[in-house]
């Protein structure tokens, strides 16, 4: 820590930091103007199971924020990565949207699995199908693996659950590519040349966001936007390098204090 | 020539666990994968020497009792369809999950929310299900649809103290048209959920063991468990205090003879090996 260098790069969380559904941060799209007029390299990197990187892109446009394809980094992406480096042909057990983030993956005879939020897919049939290619040796690809996610009718089950049954039925462990996963924040990283001691990373997830970037080597900066709970900072060790408002505060914070 | 050595060969290696079986009483047998393999038609196929075998422990003065963690029926049905099958087997010989969730639920007063196979309802019909204040799990099968899962899953969150009651937590089993996710798979995904731990009736729990000897009044040194699941069969049996083998039939894979955790007594090619070489000891 001591020979922290000058800040290069700022990883930015989308939903919950930037937005909420479907309304933007108030004053979140001139704060990254701001930050774009600093020497940073800037990446937006999120857990999604349900969007395709073209459908994040459009509801970012749509809500005026000024953000190209290339500097989003999504869990889908990093499972894709992993899939081209191992040369594997996955069962997707993802949502519809998600597929077109898997386009020119061979998927015939599949000797690897993917699961991320896919509820029509959480059957019995296609979990024992998934089961018996993991016991056979294929690996376990895990787009994230959180309990439970918040729905207009209650809270559903997440990927999390379903994750850990199939872990305990092959004795297996899933590779998780989404955040927390220190490699989900390096990859994010590759192609802006810096390194995660000249990193800082925004978001409203302590665990995921902040632990997670800190776990990593880089600065964890907590907003209390989104899903942030009172008393969240609590939940890890060491604390969050610094608490936000929101969005704003935190550019504001880079531009004056990490420059 | 080189059969007899290759007999030679089978009865030495027969041996090792043999030896141990001085005062041995009783039998403890698990079903599926041991007696028949289930699935298909008729709902299973008897293992070759299986219905044999049943006969000879019971013509040999042992004590027997079936340990199952069958829940996709009534305990009732299911002695039925084994004995369609040809097996000398009895309701009051079996051990079985439901029936001894249905006693700890009527002594600590829970409503059950029931997350099981259709066929195995009935044997909770004299339980109060209105206002659930735990959730019942077992193995449901088709019946593990997201919209089921959810539903039990929603009934543990809201609960301030929640109880999930799992019965069995196997892994897998084998039917015939190949390997299915057993009970365990989904109750290990209700406790990640809502950050529980979920109480196990049904093998591998010790009291479930104990109580099946009770029922055939004997010690556990006396007894020998006898199935194909290296951890629900044999670890809970050992745990208990029982020796244990383990069948090379059903869902058994060559994997289990080197597990990390659990050393069966002894391995036998099936039911019919295994009861020949006990019934022998005896008689010696």
């Amino acid at each position: 820590m001591a020979a922290r260098r000058v800040l290069k790069a700022v990883l930015v969380d989308l939903s919950g930091t930037l937005h909420i559904e479907d309304s933007a941060v108030p004053g979140s799209q001139e704060a990254l103007k701001r930050l774009r007029s600093a020497p940073v390299a800037i990446r937006f990197v999120t857990n999604t199971t349900k969007e395709s990187k073209r459908d994040l892109l459009e509801r970012l446009k749509t809500l005026e924020f000024d953000i190209a394809e290339d500097e989003i980094f999504t869990s889908l992406t990093a499972a894709r990565n992993l899939l081209e480096q191992k040369q594997v042909r996955p069962l997707l057990l993802v949502d519809n949207n998600a597929l077109q983030d898997f386009r020119g993956i061979p998927t015939n005879d599949p000797n690897a699995v993917v699961v991320g939020l896919a509820p029509e897919h959480f059957n019995y049939q296609m979990m024992n199908k998934a089961f018996r290619l993991i016991l056979d040796g294929a690996p376990l690809i895990a787009i994230h693996k959180a309990r439970y996610y918040k729905r207009k009718d209650g809270l559903a089950l997440g990927p999390g659950p379903f994750v850990t049954g199939l872990e305990y039925a092959t004795d297996t462990k899933a590779t998780v590519v989404g955040k927390p996963e220190t490699t989900f924040f390096l990859e994010a990283l590759s192609g802006t040349g810096c390194k995660p001691e000249e990193t800082v990373m925004i978001g409203d997830d302590c665990r995921d966001d902040v632990g997670g970037a800190q776990n990593a080597g880089m600065l964890g900066i907590l907003v209390k936007t989104g899903k942030y709970r009172a008393a969240d900072e609590d939940k890890i060790n060491p604390a969050p390098y610094l608490i936000c408002e929101s969005f704003p505060q935190a550019v504001d914070h880079i531009l004056q204090h990490l420059l | 020539m080189l059969q007899l050595q290759a007999a030679g060969r089978a009865v030495r290696a027969m041996a090792e666990w043999a030896k141990q079986l001085a005062g041995i009483k009783g039998v403890v047998l698990d079903i599926s994968g041991v007696l028949y393999d289930g699935g298909g038609e008729g709902g299973g196929v008897p293992i070759p020497g299986s219905i044999e075998a049943v006969e000879k422990i019971k013509a040999s003065g042992l004590k027997l009792r079936f340990c199952t963690n069958e829940t996709q029926a009534t305990r009732g049905k299911f002695v039925a369809k084994l004995q369609r099958l040809g097996f000398n087997i009895l309701v009051n010989e079996v051990t079985a999950p439901a029936p001894a969730a249905c006693r700890i639920l009527k002594e600590r007063n829970l409503r059950p929310h029931l997350l099981i196979h259709d066929d195995l309802v009935p044997e909770f019909d004299q339980l109060d299900k209105a206002n659930p204040n735990c959730v019942v799990i077992g193995d449901a099968a088709d019946n593990f649809s997201y919209k089921n899962l959810n539903e039990a899953f929603r009934v543990l969150i809201g609960l301030e103290n929640p109880i999930l009651i799992s019965l069995g937590r196997g892994r897998y089993y084998k039917e015939t048209d190949g390997l299915k996710l057993d009970v365990g798979v989904y109750m290990k995904a209700l406790e990640y959920a809502c950050d529980v731990q979920a109480e196990v009736v049904g093998k591998p729990a010790k009291m479930f063991f104990q109580s099946a000897l009770a029922e055939m009044e004997v010690e556990p040194q006396q007894a020998i468990m006898i199935g194909d699941d290296i951890v629900n069969d044999v670890g809970g049996a050992q745990q208990c205090g029982m020796r244990a083998l383990q069948v090379r039939t059903g869902k058994y894979r060559p994997c289990d003879e080197q597990h990390p955790e659990v050393k069966a007594d002894g391995y036998v090619n099936n039911l019919a090996e295994a009861v020949d070489i006990i019934v022998k000891q005896l008689h010696k």
